[in-house]
């Protein structure tokens, strides 16, 4: 071997070390919560959450799932979990079929002023959702369904609306002109052409934009706190209700099991669909 | 006589040209129906909500909004407020830690990455996976492994060093930097994807011309490459400066703001005001701030990257 | 001035071999060209040359030192690229200067050396300039002033003139015979476009499938192709091929179809064997319509259709089994139709063997 071949030879060594050494940094926190979620109550009392489980059980999960207490009730993340299911399902499809059609809009027919409508959604995708929050409550209370299971599917919609319009809006002015132009001449019409032309080739964005909204309003606490209303509270507030809760021994075994109960439906998503996932974060970031 | 659309009202199904004409009238108002809900959706909500909680901020409101006029009242009580100020400063000092931390990190990952062949896949996986967690899991999962009773400084000491002390996350001077930890973690997977593939666009003729010059590889990166994707390292910084100014999930399950109000961040100012401490017009002034910070990021950006497409 | 020479070199990618048992010999202050088809190995011996490639035997020699292993940068040679391969965010003044000041050149150098490239190439005034502000013959410029600040023995260039419209190309091809003359440095130039080859080099190296066909003067190339390829891809219009059969006799003459054609004068590599069967080959300005030729060497055409090309018009004609070109003066063109005599100067045939395609 040459000296340069060698040198390339250490070189290599050291990358991929690096990068194992980086890899720990972003594994350990999970594995750490994995070991301690395993752990027996008494295993927990004194403890670092650096050790492994000497009898590794899941009664923690059991508890966390049905039993834990929130301080306001002890139901475990289970309430949460239908909650955050039944807030999910009309929140993402809506916000996804409105910013379909809305990029179909924006992106096929010729609008007077597309352009200014496209950089006043992209202004709404960065305004903090603190500063229309007070507005907002005060609007839906008025209306009167504040705190109730409609309302906060409609907040994820509002929310929801400005990004989904503008992925569809990228995606839609990628395809071919000719597509519309010839269904036009077919005697086609805007919504004829959205659901035989448009839908069918828009597989993969459609998957895509789920992931992107699915991750979104699973993962999100300010609105569902607000919003929501004590019976409907998704499971991101059930979450840090229960890990807050300092009543006596901190049971970190189920506040662990908890969280990964939590975290799981997201991460199995992003597990299973890698690529789309990827995709839908870096669109959803680099906006425009 | 020649028979034509439009001396024949009747027979217009006729001749091919009108019909045409008035159809795609027709079917551009469907288009243009289509757009209205989402035009009232962010005209009301975005931006007529902006408005109103701007309004509320020039008023003298307190427990409920009265709509007399003060002016810049609210914002001189608010910057007189100690929790203000720290909270107001502490947006910056974790902003800039955790722009540097990450950019540095997700840029360094996603060179290591154009440099290695094998198991990208498996890493990509691994680094990209926070992003799917929550921020209240995230904050909660640093809290535990920050934690001086149960995480890091036990860790250590149960390993022979028992005089280690890591126990920022309870010290209000050094609290707010243990958010910077949480930052950096979830968010690197995605500075790193960005600029991976940022990395992947740059003309490989222009490696090989470095190659031949002698020039190193690690000077290539700095000198040559990186600064061709300025643009987008300037996407990135904006998006983690946008994700600081909006965090709240974040705050309350690392550190619920504390110890006292020592890692408090605006965002959960606006909000704890809002609901908790009911002063609407102290929140909206805040609230209003954090806008002005978006908008003093965002609108040069956005101004700039306009200004580079349209050359 | 350094000589470059190449034994033996192979280089396979996978199954598929690119490189097969390359000899290349190149003298010091020699323009070579590698002129050949898309696949047929010319880049990837290029590259392998660079370093840029590894290799999977063979050896590469330049100024007499094995730089077989040696990186890119410690072979003393400078590289020319098709898409210029500019650093977009540096300066002209920076492009030429940066690969100099890493290697630690000193500074008095190296503005002596970039004033000076910049003159020669006439970009002074281009300087302080990006490369996307300069147009693609200025880009072309800075890419081959970046080459000669490094002093390098041997410049490699790689299709450098494609990306330029046909109007630039002519300016460039001048302005590289002219820096080849004044700096007199050894130059390796990858090509498909023939006429560049032929214009430019003192040797082509003709290639095809990972091999080299012929490697000489263009006169050579043009006047006593190696090979039935390099008979056809060399000159245009291109070549006349026909079938015939050598007839044993004192005077050498080949047989095709009713004409005999007479062989006085050509050197055969190999001993010719009579009855063998060969293809003759005649450029299209060595056949003539037939005056005072005795009546067994011309041959019975039918004309087909005449192509003006301004200085000349290019007839074509059917004879027997075979469609000839044969260059006349447009005058004369005008004039032709029906069945013509058409002859052949007999100096200028090719002989080759049907089979090996090689020349006889």
């Amino acid at each position: 071997m040459t000296v340069a071949q060698r040198n390339a030879r250490i070189g290599r060594i050291g990358l991929y070390t690096l990068l194992v050494w980086i890899c720990l940094f972003f594994s350990i926190p999970l594995l750490v919560v994995i070991a301690t979620s395993l752990k027996s109550s008494d295993e927990v009392r004194t403890f670092s959450i650096f050790t492994l489980p000497s009898a590794p059980g899941i009664d923690a999960w059991i508890k966390a799932w049905s039993s834990a207490c929130t301080g306001l009730n002890c139901g475990g993340v289970r309430v949460g979990f239908w909650n955050s299911v039944r807030i999910l399902i009309p929140s993402v499809i809506i916000s996804v079929m409105a910013g379909a059609v809305t990029g179909y809009a924006l992106s096929h027919w010729r609008i007077r002023g597309a352009n200014v409508i496209m950089l006043l959604l992209l202004f709404c995708a960065f305004i903090p959702y603190q500063v229309i929050l007070y507005p907002l409550v005060k609007t839906f209370s008025t209306i009167g369904i504040y705190s109730s299971l409609p309302c906060i599917v409609a907040v994820h919609i509002v929310f929801g609306l400005p990004v989904m319009s503008l992925l569809f809006r990228n995606f839609y002015a990628g395809l071919p002109e000719e597509l519309v132009k010839a269904a036009r001449i077919d005697g086609a019409g805007f919504w004829r052409i959205f659901a035989f032309v448009m839908l069918p080739m828009s597989v993969n964005i459609l998957i895509v934009a789920t992931i992107l909204q699915t991750t979104g309003i699973w993962n999100d606490y300010l609105l569902g706190l607000i919003f929501a209303g004590r019976d409907n509270m998704p499971m991101t507030v059930q979450l840090n209700a229960i890990a807050t809760t300092s009543t006596g021994v901190i049971e970190y075994n189920v506040n662990t099991a908890a969280a990964l109960l939590t975290a799981l439906p997201p991460l199995l998503i992003y597990f299973v669909s890698g690529r789309y996932f990827v995709r839908g974060i870096t669109a959803g970031a680099v906006k425009g | 006589m020649t028979i034509s659309g439009s001396r024949l009202p009747a027979a217009e199904g006729v001749s091919t040209a009108p019909r045409i004409g008035r159809a795609y009238r027709v079917r551009s108002l469907a288009a243009k129906l289509a757009l209205v809900p989402t035009l009232l959706v962010m005209l009301s909500c975005y931006y007529g909500s902006v408005t109103w909680t701007v309004y509320i901020s020039m008023t003298r409101s307190f427990l409920l909004p009265v709509y007399k006029f003060a002016g810049t009242a609210q914002y001189e009580r608010l910057f007189a407020t100690p929790r203000w100020q720290v909270a107001y400063g502490n947006m910056f000092v974790f902003g800039a830690l955790d722009i540097i931390g990450t950019l540095g990190l997700g840029i360094l990952l996603a060179i290591l990455l154009d440099r290695a062949v094998r198991f990208e896949g498996v890493f990509r996986t691994i680094m990209l996976y926070p992003l799917s967690i929550s921020f209240i899991v995230t904050g909660l999962t640093w809290q535990w492994v920050l934690s001086p009773t149960i995480g890091f400084q036990h860790l250590v000491r149960d390993l022979g060093w028992t005089d280690f002390v890591f126990d920022w996350i309870t010290q209000p001077d050094r609290a707010i930097y243990t958010l910077v930890f949480a930052g950096i973690w979830h968010q690197s997977g995605l500075i790193m994807a960005i600029m991976l593939a940022g990395l992947r666009g740059v003309d490989r003729e222009i490696w090989r011309a470095a190659r031949i010059e002698g020039i190193p590889t690690w000077r290539t990166y700095v000198s040559i490459i990186l600064p061709m994707l300025r643009p987008l390292i300037v996407t990135c910084v904006v998006l983690i400066a946008i994700a600081v100014v909006k965090s709240y999930d974040l705050v309350v399950a690392m550190t619920n703001g504390g110890p006292g109000f020592s890692s408090d961040l605006p965002g959960k100012f606006v909000v704890d005001f809002e609901f908790e401490r009911a002063n609407i017009g102290q929140a909206s002034a805040a609230a209003t701030v954090m806008l002005g910070s978006v908008l003093a990021i965002v609108s040069p950006y956005l101004y700039f990257e306009l200004a580079r497409k349209n050359r | 001035m350094s000589a470059v020479s190449v034994s033996g070199l192979s280089k396979s990618f996978g199954h598929l071999r690119v490189l097969k048992d390359i000899d290349l010999p190149i003298e010091a202050g020699d323009f070579t060209v590698l002129l050949g088809p898309s696949g047929c190995g010319k880049s990837t011996l290029l590259n392998a040359i660079a370093g840029l490639e590894d290799t999977d035997g063979g050896v590469i020699e330049i100024d007499g030192a094995d730089v077989t292993h040696r990186e890119p940068s410690k072979r003393g040679i400078a590289m020319v690229f098709q898409s210029y391969a500019l650093y977009p965010t540096m300066s002209v003044r920076k492009n030429l200067s940066f690969g100099l000041r890493v290697r630690s050149v000193p500074r008095q150098e190296v503005v002596r050396r970039v004033d000076w490239a910049a003159r020669l190439l006439q970009i002074d005034e281009l300087l302080d300039r990006k490369p996307s502000q300069l147009s693609g013959g200025q880009r072309q410029r800075v890419a081959i002033g970046r080459a000669l600040v490094q002093h390098a023995k041997v410049f490699l260039f790689d299709e450098p003139l494609s990306n330029l419209d046909a109007k630039l190309r002519t300016e460039m091809r001048v302005e590289l015979k002219r820096l080849h003359k004044e700096l007199g440095a050894t130059i390796i130039y990858v090509t498909h476009d023939q006429i560049e080859a032929m214009t430019l080099a003192t040797r082509i190296a003709v290639m095809r499938a990972g091999r080299i066909e012929q490697y000489a003067a263009p006169d050579d190339l043009y006047e006593a192709p190696a090979t039935l390829f390099v008979a056809s891809f060399v000159g245009s219009p291109a070549m006349n091929f026909m079938r015939g059969r050598l007839l044993a006799g004192n005077a050498p003459v080949v047989q095709v179809g009713s004409a005999h054609l007479p062989l006085n004068g050509y050197r055969f590599r190999t001993s010719p064997a009579p009855g063998q069967e060969v293809v003759v080959g005649i450029r299209p300005e060595h056949v003539e319509l037939a005056r005072d030729a005795p009546q067994e060497r011309i041959m019975d055409a039918e004309t087909l259709f005449m192509e003006p090309m301004g200085a000349d018009t290019l007839g074509w004609f059917q004879f027997g089994e075979h469609r000839l070109s044969a260059r006349l003066v447009p005058q004369v063109a005008r004039g032709v139709s029906g069945r013509v005599g058409l002859a052949v100067l007999s100096d200028h045939i090719s002989l080759f063997d049907p089979s090996s395609e090689a020349r006889l």
